[in-house]
């Protein structure tokens, strides 16, 4: 009755931006990304790839509520680049990865249509 | 961006079984996170072509509109040019000329003593998209293979029962409606890492070497006949059922094998529904992803004013 429409999970609304920065007032070189409209997807994704850096000093995400359609991921670092600038970069280098998941994928699949082991039925 | 980032890992892709609705492949060299994002996103953020409206025109038969209108929205339909498409959701700059609507229509009556059934053949396809058509498509009364598939039962009619519709497929994602699905199902597994501690096992004795092997519900070791010690026949078989470890310590040999999930290797399998073939669901998810970190990259970039006050 009170459901929110389905398309509410994925469209971003036209008066909330998809990304909002909030630094933390609290603590130096830290940040809270609120970003709207993703899920777990993305943020474990990020996080993950934010932790392998090693200028950060804290990273993590939550969903704080299930019918919130928003993704909070928080970013603490040692303060030799911004918070911004930490994202940023780990969005980077995934894009990179996936790009070449997706090459190698490519390729691996040219091996089956080439013909010797033709199960492409 | 000056600072690059931490070692750059390089994934590696393995491509075992590929047909157009079963595809196994492994995935190594990443990150679960990884895995894990590539899998929700072939589940739910592929876009498909899906029945999305229906206009229901007459309905005599047993089943009432909405649940014919549910029945047709379920019917897997061939999207393979759903990138052409552009969602009721979607932003396009050229609304003029945005493809959205697909309009299938049916109009079938029983007119026979036996009950007839309506199945996805009746449809009959939009003169635009002819190649746009249920899975196994087959259009009702062309004359047809008895071994080919019979198309997908929508409800049986009765003497003097009509159905007549109007139903409009449109581009969507799983997120939305399970129906714009393209997979039945996308799994990945842990690869897992077997080592044996071959000092303890030569400790016992053949039967127990033996009685040990078969404790396993799948066969994952085996007694080598010849120098009769015991070796992993196949790793991926193992099922973190915990029967063998079980069983090592029922011999009072605790450690006698250890078995943890790699986190850097997966075997992904990925079961399509028909409506798009396994490699473009792969390929579209990547995509997918790709842009979502794209949107967000460039909403980042965008964001950059308020950080400017920064010491950086």
């Amino acid at each position: 009755m009170n459901a929110p429409d389905r398309y509410e999970k994925f469209v971003v609304p036209e008066h909330l931006l998809k990304v909002e920065v909030r630094k933390d007032t609290k603590v130096a070189d830290a940040a809270t990304f609120v970003i709207q409209r993703e899920d777990h997807t993305v943020g474990n994704l990020v996080r993950m790839q934010l932790l392998e850096d090693k200028d950060i000093m804290f990273a993590g995400y939550k969903i704080p509520h299930p019918l919130q359609y928003q993704l909070l991921i928080k970013v603490q670092t040692n303060g030799s680049k911004t918070p911004q600038r930490a994202v940023q970069s780990a969005i980077g280098s995934l894009e990179e990865e996936l790009r070449d998941i997706r090459e190698k994928f490519l390729a691996d699949v040219a091996r089956f249509g080439s013909g010797e082991e033709s199960m492409l039925a | 961006m000056g600072e690059r980032a931490p070692p750059k890992r390089i994934p590696q892709v393995n491509v075992r079984k590929i047909s157009p609705d079963f595809c196994e492949f492994v995935l190594s060299d990443t990150d679960p996170s990884v895995a894990n994002a590539l899998r929700r996103v072939m589940l739910s953020e592929v876009p498909t072509l899906a029945i999305d409206l229906v206009e229901i025109e007459v309905n005599t038969t047993v089943l009432n509109d909405e649940f014919i209108a549910h029945r047709l929205g379920l019917i897997p339909l061939v999207s393979q040019r759903v990138g052409e498409f552009t969602g009721a959701y979607d932003t396009n700059d050229d609304e003029e000329n945005a493809l959205m609507d697909i309009v299938f229509t049916m109009d079938v009556k029983c007119t026979g003593d036996d009950t007839l059934d309506v199945t996805s053949n009746d449809l009959q396809l939009d003169h635009n998209f002819q190649d746009i058509h249920p899975v196994a498509y087959h259009p009702s009364g062309m004359p047809m293979d008895p071994e080919a598939e019979r198309g997908v039962l929508l409800v049986k009619l009765r003497k003097g029962q009509h159905l007549k519709l109007k139903a409009i497929a449109r581009k969507g994602i799983g997120k939305d409606h399970a129906k714009w699905q393209p997979v039945a199902t996308v799994t990945f597994q842990y690869m897992p890492d077997i080592r044996i501690n071959q000092a303890l096992m030569d400790t016992l004795s053949e039967e127990q070497k033996l009685e040990w092997v078969r404790s396993s519900p799948n066969p994952v070791f085996r007694v080598n006949p010849v120098t009769a010690q015991v070796e992993v026949l196949d790793a991926e078989a193992y099922r973190y059922d915990g029967e063998v470890i079980a069983k090592a310590k029922a011999f009072g040999k605790e450690g006698l094998v250890s078995i943890t999930p790699r986190q850097d290797m997966f075997i992904f399998r990925v079961e399509g529904t028909g409506a798009m073939p396994t490699q473009q669901i792969v390929l579209s998810a990547i995509e997918v992803l790709l842009r979502k970190l794209d949107t967000l990259q460039q909403s980042l970039a965008s964001e950059a004013a308020p950080m400017a006050v920064d010491n950086l």
